[in-house]
């Protein structure tokens, strides 16, 4: 976990300073609306349908159990007791005070935290696996990597007003698990052949209205150069990227405008004058944050030594919530946010307390957010697993469903976002009951659900995705099919034109079944889907919707 | 002409005074400022037609088109969709370079500051025009701009003040560079952060003071104490076991702050009484006798010492000993009831040695011949370099009973 030194103290301390300043000025009436949106937004706060939200970070993702401890405070305080986490390692308090944010700010800082540049067109917050450090498939430890990304890329005074949002992802592992394909800068980090780290970059992924999988526009660049590079492509798409629509505005349309060989050569050529200069990161650079990323020295103990005939429950949980860890003696834990009745990624005070608690007693005090929206405790040794079952299970947070159909990646939508044309949370929790008889025989598969084009759950990367748009003031959505986020990462197929809400849990459960029955063997829905072709399921959507 | 905000190698100062200075009636937000929901996103932006600015004080603006047909002399004004690249080898006799702005949200002049300063090495003055707000000013000048010609709207009061924000930054050495580079920030963020610190007590405080040792730490803070002129008396414990080397610094203090040092002594019958019951060393007998003498020659004048106080200040560190590991910075004095500060919790010895030698500061001789932790002359002695600091107090007890009873309560964390 990364520790902070005077320096990004100092930094957070100045912000909630000038925050707090801004904020007096602005409700005195001295910083008109226009002038006040980029300071309000590069700290984190929108003005939402039903009140302002504000949105923290959890820089790649983790949150020590004191964190989880002020984030409870901070609901219970300033919101309505609960927080929802995101798909971009980010928490949100839907309900706060605009007046009474540089108070939360300020609260935030106290245990290292802070809502800069979580929103607004500048460089957001650093993102990576959820797993990282504890995963067996780990070729590069991403979180040194992202540290050095968040300070730099912290108040950058060039980069503060692009023409759009700019999101950078790293990926260190041979399973991505950070949707790097989908951003608009990431990273992909492996070892040469000296065992030298090496970066391949990717550039122009996006969703949203035009989605697109990010190009590679150099593969072998040394991670002495990361922050070279990174000021390359930031300056190219400054100065260029477009500014007159803001729908053509992400570095995305840039890409595939110019074409990625052309946006790679003008890269290069900036990059040219800027290697080897003041940003090339030292030997002491990365040393001094890589220090901070060591894991807790975690413990022998015995095997497992509960009876061999285990409850069925916990091994089913077991099974599905439990990941394997780099140390066969520990697993890393998921901990769901996808129940019944409750909106995906939400959790209350005392969840999140009670969250902290497991992470001192079974975590060594940390714990982490990852973008499908559900929580994990990265270290946990296996011989304790049974008792953190008992323990999630008396809070109702045992639920055994981490990449089920249930395990919905869903927006705020309309219920709380202004800029939705649908409401995701109830279809999502439609979704979810219509396909529970048959959700373990399905196994691993994706369903994202997102309230309007701006793709906030990811639709256009889900198994399943879903789309709210809105006709004549009504919920229709649109049905994707065959995206995936992980290697290989694919776009969905539009099924067919959109229909009403109430027909979609239908037209869900039924693309599933046809799964079953063309399924060979132990294979997965993605593949299956990857195998016979997005159209054998488009009649089965056309009749369907007649159904309907 | 607008107000505009000069950055000169005096500071920034304000040029050019607004003629009717600006009437506004302060249009408060719309529902509190949480309104305005629902607004609908208008993506068509149109580019403005026409420059933000025609004249500076030498005449008209060249635009880039201009300039490049032109003599090279005056001044040019940039738009945002230009490349100013091209100007490299054509600013010799620049007399300005202007960037415009047409809205706060469009940041191309940013990068054409840092080409021109860094890829054309222009070093003559640079203005920012148009849409700039005060609260632009600090990145503004951070990427290359002089001279900030703010909207009629802005304040120039407020643009100097958001100057003073973020003392250090993380782009360049601090984030990128060795580790001395990132030490030097640190330093310079410790120091500040303390410096905050020591102005909070002497607000929130009738009658603050610091306690000093003596030790580097204190004397940390005495330089900061009298680098602000805080209003924070300081106190020393003469227990009479004291190197002569330690109570130099009295005088020093004196000689080089101008600040005096108030001497707190053990009463003289205490002493007496001990030093009858278990002689005048007795405290190598046991922890109680050392104890007691601790109580009698250090915790009993503390006690005067912080008579009629609200608040005292201490120079402990979190990596001096195990038992300050979970020192606060903030804790309640819960025996006398009143705060007590350790502003230096979170630093270092190297912190405290940096900040040392960057304000040269006087400091204890003994520290050159190996002690670490300095108490008194029979309770004290030189430690090998890498041994726990606090060693060589008591050494010949056990660690874990390490203090003196200054500090022994633990007090809650306030």
């Amino acid at each position: 976990m990364y520790r902070y030194d005077a320096v990004d103290r100092l930094i957070v301390e100045e912000r909630v300073a000038q925050y707090r300043e801004q904020t007096r000025q602005y409700l005195a009436g001295a910083i008109d609306e226009d002038a006040f949106k980029p300071l309000r937004l590069q700290n984190g706060l929108y003005i939402q349908r039903h009140a302002p939200m504000l949105r923290v970070a959890i820089p790649y993702g983790v949150l020590l159990s004191t964190q989880l401890r002020k984030l409870a405070a901070i609901a219970r305080a300033f919101d309505r007791g609960y927080a929802h986490f995101t798909t971009r390692q980010n928490v949100q308090f839907n309900w706060v005070k605009v007046e009474q944010v540089p108070d939360i700010l300020a609260e935030l800082a106290e245990v290292n935290m802070h809502a800069i540049q979580t929103s607004g067109s500048c460089v957001r917050n650093v993102t990576t696996d959820a797993f990282a450090g504890a995963a067996p498939d780990e070729i590069v430890d991403p979180r040194p990597y992202c540290e050095l990304m968040r300070q730099w890329s912290t108040l950058h005074p060039e980069f503060a007003h692009l023409p759009r949002k700019f999101k950078v992802a790293f990926n260190g592992a041979e399973t991505d698990r950070a949707a790097t394909a989908v951003h608009d800068l990431a990273f992909d980090l492996y070892r040469d052949q000296r065992g030298e780290v090496r970066l391949i970059v990717k550039v122009g992924g996006g969703q949203g209205r035009t989605p697109r999988i990010a190009s590679i526009i150099k593969r072998d660049l040394p991670w002495r150069e990361l922050l070279t590079y990174s000021e390359a492509v930031l300056r190219a798409y400054n100065a260029l990227g477009r500014r007159d629509n803001i729908y053509k505005a992400r570095v995305k349309v840039q890409v595939e405008s110019l074409g990625a060989e052309a946006f790679a050569a003008l890269v290069d050529e900036e990059w040219s004058r800027l290697r080897d200069g003041p940003s090339t990161l030292t030997d002491d650079a990365l040393a001094r944050v890589s220090k901070h990323f060591v894991d807790p020295p975690l413990p022998e103990g015995p095997a497992p030594t509960g009876s061999l005939e285990m409850a069925s429950g916990f091994r089913a949980w077991k099974a599905r919530n439990a990941k394997a860890h780099r140390r066969p003696d520990y697993a890393s834990v998921v901990i769901s946010l996808k129940r019944e009745g409750i909106a995906p990624g939400d959790a209350t005070a005392d969840e999140l307390e009670f969250v902290g608690a497991l992470a001192d007693r079974f975590s060594f005090g940390e714990a982490r957010v990852s973008h499908q929206q559900n929580l994990i405790l990265p270290h946990v040794a296996r011989r304790s697993l049974q008792e953190l079952y008992d323990a999630l299970g008396e809070r109702g947070l045992a639920r055994a469903n981490i990449a089920l159909a249930s395990d919905i990646i869903c927006c705020p939508g309309g219920d709380f976002c202004s800029l939705a044309n649908a409401k995701s949370i109830p279809l999502a929790a439609a979704i979810s009951a219509r396909l529970a008889p048959i959700e373990e025989t399905l196994g691993d598969i994706s369903i994202n659900v997102s309230g309007c084009i701006n793709a906030c759950a990811h639709h256009h990367v889900g198994h399943i995705g879903v789309l709210g748009v809105e006709k004549g003031g009504e919920d229709w959505f649109q049905v994707l099919l065959g995206g995936r986020s992980d290697n290989g990462a694919r776009l969905g197929a539009l099924m067919g034109k959109a229909v009403r809400q109430h027909a979609v849990p239908g037209i869900i459960d039924a693309m599933a079944r046809r799964y079953l029955e063309m399924r060979r063997g132990g294979e997965s829905f993605i593949a299956c889907v990857e195998r016979v072709g997005v159209d054998a399921f488009k009649a089965l959507f056309a009749e369907q919707e007649q159904a309907a | 002409m607008s107000v505009i905000v000069e950055i000169t190698p005096d500071g920034p100062c304000v040029i050019g005074a607004r003629l009717a200075p600006p009437e506004r009636t302060p249009n408060a937000p719309a529902n509190g400022g949480h309104g305005d929901a629902r607004k609908k996103i208008v993506p068509v932006v149109k580019p403005a037609s026409r420059p933000s600015a025609e004249e500076w004080e030498g005449g008209r603006y060249a635009s880039l088109q201009e300039w490049l047909a032109g003599d090279g002399r005056g001044a040019v004004l940039l738009q945002p969709g230009d490349d100013a690249r091209v100007l490299a080898g054509k600013l010799s006799n620049a007399a300005l370079v202007a960037v415009d702005f047409h809205r706060i949200g469009d940041g191309r002049g940013y990068t054409h500051a840092f080409l021109l300063r860094n890829r054309l090495g222009y070093t003559g003055r640079l203005r920012a025009l148009g849409a700039v707000t005060a609260d632009q000013a600090l990145a503004l000048t951070r990427v290359g701009f002089d001279s900030l010609a703010l909207r009629d709207d802005q304040s120039p009061e407020r643009a100097l003040a958001a100057l003073q924000a973020f003392p250090v930054a993380y782009q360049g050495a601090a984030v990128a560079g060795d580790q001395a580079a990132r030490d030097d920030a640190n330093l310079s963020a410790r120091t500040l952060l303390l410096e905050r610190a020591l102005v909070a007590i002497s607000e929130q405080h009738e009658r603050p003071a610091l306690a000093s040792s003596l030790a580097a730490e204190d004397m940390v803070m005495t330089d900061a104490i009298a680098r602000l002129k805080l209003p924070i008396d300081i106190f020393t414990l003469d227990t009479g076991r004291l190197h002569s080397e330690t109570l130099a610094l009295v005088p020093e203090v004196r000689r080089r702050y101008g600040l005096d040092v108030r001497v707190f002594s053990p009463g003289a019958r205490a002493v007496a009484a001990y030093v009858a019951a278990h002689g005048r060393d007795g405290f190598y007998e046991g922890v109680a006798q050392r104890k007691l003498c601790c109580a009698i020659r250090k915790v009993a004048p503390l006690g005067m010492a912080l008579e009629g106080r609200d608040a005292w200040i201490t120079g402990q560190r979190r990596d001096q000993a195990v038992s300050r590991a979970a020192l606060a910075e903030r804790e309640h004095d819960v025996e006398r009831g009143i705060v007590k500060y350790n502003p230096l919790a979170e630093w270092t010895w190297s912190d405290v040695l940096a900040y040392a030698g960057r304000y040269d500061i006087p400091t204890n001789a003994l520290y050159a011949r190996g002690y670490v932790s300095i108490g008194c002359e029979p309770c004290t002695k030189a430690v090998r370099p890498g041994d726990d600091p606090r060693s060589g107090r008591w050494w010949w007890e056990a660690q874990a009973n390490k203090e003196c009873g200054l500090h022994a309560h633990a007090p809650e964390a306030a």
